[in-house]
């Protein structure tokens, strides 16, 4: 976001003289969280503008029935790379930058633990970036079997699938480093007097996360080994003709891949969490219970992750168990949900860019999380399995939960971050548009779902025909309207705007509002006192 | 979270930077333990075949994130 000038320093009592490089090698070399957390997120936004031409490209095709624009394995291609750059290269990373600017800030410590580890899971990400979007070139064309990844077809294609197979490698030892940074940093570094209960909840929801992320990452990194080692070392772990058991990639995959979806949306309830209160002039209702809630979710998440194949034939008790426990879920989210309620109720509130995020997250986070109960019993998902009503619940959970909780955070924090206000009228028409547009182009996709499209293909019976138009419509004028999030963000960068107080926002509390705007480049040196 | 902050020179709490280094890496080292648990563990339990294996990587990984979390409290309460 902001550069921050080196020499802007405050609160810091031990002048040494440091001697830093500048241009493209202050980047490269940084070891400063909030030059880290700033490339993050700018790595973030390019990934998610990436990812967003490949969804424009999927909507462009399926503007209208039958073949248009590109050949069938093109298209899958896209709908696999945008999958997982908009996972690994869009959402995790933007949580990541929001991990690093913010959580040393609020638990009042210098920097991250580890700075020299920080440095290296940032770049390794542009790397694995370049592999996967590379992947297109190379013959064969990318990965054509969907983020799942699922087996024997991945054992089957070309070079492109063995590209992606690195890049998640990359990507998965980058999201491990930087979740032991955290882990560690909020552990060891809190300012005395911050105890665990008396952390912003951003730093709670980050530090289940980061548990999450070290306990599921790995299994993803195995998953890939053997699927690259049954694609070239003549194992057969997934190979049926073989003896191995394709089944068994699903186990393993979505065991990691529902914790992933936790990953995804708690940095998520951390920001609303901040962004609430501060708004509606209140404490956060029910803290403590917010907590549990959250080690809640993260702890059933291990437990429900067959529901994603309830069509692969299990045993009735195994249905029966997935079913349950995914529906147990819904007690926790449904105290956070109650909570914030609670906070923003008869609260003094007010509704600027964050707020308006916020309370836009509130709505169709639920109405995602509703259609996911909806889809955790069993006798419906097996008819809704693969059809477009599960792509509609999973964007309401990811783009309207985790994105525009990230968009809330931007413009929550951007004031710290570069010392000068964004454009209110800019940030209010973004937020009014992406709702909209969100709603057009995601909602019609229940229908379709309920009437029968199949998701991941590129041509669609006549009877899809006006939803499918509507949805595309919706995605064009939504990806369109980011590049007003762009445009308030670089006008901040630039310094173009009224200069930030060092508490702009009445109702908020916490330790990063005490520093000035922008934010010194070395904070809390000395460590605050909290009492 | 209501916090009070002192920009003052205070050191009182500081924890001398060779302690706190020593405690960042024995966090760090149980952690990436867990991490390479469950990576090895997740090929390991597939290539014997057995449930045994699976159930002894999940186990042996509670009982790392046990050893952090009692191995904190310990420390926190000398």
């Amino acid at each position: 976001m902001s550069t921050i000038p080196h020499d802007h320093v405050a609160g810091h009592d031990d002048h040494h003289d440091h001697h830093y490089p500048g241009g493209i090698m202050r980047w490269i070399t940084t070891t400063n969280h909030k030059d880290i957390g700033t490339m993050y997120l700018w790595f973030s936004f390019t990934m998610f503008m990436v990812g967003g031409v490949m969804a424009l490209t999927i909507r462009a095709e399926l503007f209208q029935p039958g073949l248009q624009v590109v050949n069938p394995e093109f298209f899958n291609s896209m709908i696999t790379l945008h999958g997982l750059i908009m996972v690994f290269g869009a959402i995790m990373p933007a949580a990541v930058g929001f991990a690093n600017w913010q959580i040393p800030m609020m638990i009042g410590a210098p920097d991250m633990a580890f700075a020299r580890m920080n440095n290296w899971s940032f770049w390794l990400l542009p790397p694995a970036a370049i592999l996967l979007v590379t992947s297109l070139f190379v013959p064969g064309g990318g990965a054509q079997s969907g983020w799942t990844l699922y087996p024997p077809l991945t054992t089957q294609l070309p070079m492109g699938m063995d590209l992606a197979i690195f890049a998640i490698h990359i990507m998965g030892a980058s999201s491990i480093m930087g979740s032991i940074n955290i882990v560690t940093t909020i552990l060891n570094l809190r300012a005395p007097g911050m105890t665990l209960m008396k952390m912003p909840m951003f730093c709670w929801t980050w530090l289940i996360t980061a548990y999450l992320l070290i306990a599921v990452m790995p299994v993803l990194a195995g998953a890939v080994t053997m699927l690259l080692t049954d694609r070239h070392f003549g194992t057969s772990f997934f190979n049926a003709a073989g003896g191995g058991d394709p089944v068994l990639f699903q186990h393993i995959f979505w065991f990691f891949g529902h914790p992933e979806v936790y990953i995804i949306i708690l940095p998520a309830f951390g920001i609303i969490s901040q962004i609430l209160p501060a708004f509606s002039r209140k404490p956060l209702f029910g803290y403590a219970s917010m907590v549990y809630a959250t080690a809640g979710i993260a702890i059933l998440s291990f437990i429900v992750w067959a529901h994603h194949m309830f069509t692969v034939g299990m045993p009735t008790a195994g249905l029966l168990f997935f079913m349950y426990a995914t529906m147990l879920i819904a007690v926790p989210t449904g105290v956070k949900v109650f909570n914030w309620l609670a906070t923003m109720w008869k609260g003094s509130m007010t509704f600027e860019a964050p707020m308006l995020f916020a309370v836009g997250f509130l709505f169709l986070f639920t109405m995602g999380g509703f259609t996911g109960l909806i889809l955790a019993i069993t006798p419906v998902d097996i008819q809704f399995h693969d059809t477009y009503y599960v792509v509609a619940h999973f964007h309401y959970v990811m783009v309207a939960g985790s994105l525009f909780a990230f968009f809330g955070g931007v413009y929550y924090w951007i004031p710290k971050w570069t010392g000068t206000m964004y454009d209110e009228t800019v940030a209010k028409a973004h937020f009014w548009l992406s709702l909209v547009f969100f709603n057009v182009a995601f909602f019609p996709q229940h229908f379709l779902g309920l009437a029968g499209m199949p998701r991941r293909i590129p041509d669609y019976a006549q009877q899809f025909a006006d939803w499918n138009m509507v949805s595309s419509i919706g995605a064009f004028g939504f990806g369109f309207s980011q590049l007003l999030l762009l445009y308030a963000v670089l006008k901040c960068a630039r310094g173009k705007g009224e200069k930030a107080p060092a508490k702009p926002w009445e109702g908020a509390d916490t330790l990063e509002w005490t520093l000035p705007s922008p934010a010194p480049y070395h904070t809390f040196e000395t460590p605050p006192v909290i009492k | 979270m209501h916090a009070e902050t002192s920009q003052r020179l205070d050191r009182s709490g500081a924890r001398d930077p060779g302690q706190l280094r020593r405690s960042n890496v024995r966090t760090a080292l149980v952690l990436a333990l867990i991490a390479a648990t469950f990576f090895t563990g997740v090929i390991a339990s597939k290539f014997m075949g057995g449930y045994e294996t699976g159930m002894s990587v999940v186990g042996f990984a509670v009982f790392l994130f046990l050893c952090l979390a009692i191995g904190r409290n310990l420390r926190g309460g000398r």
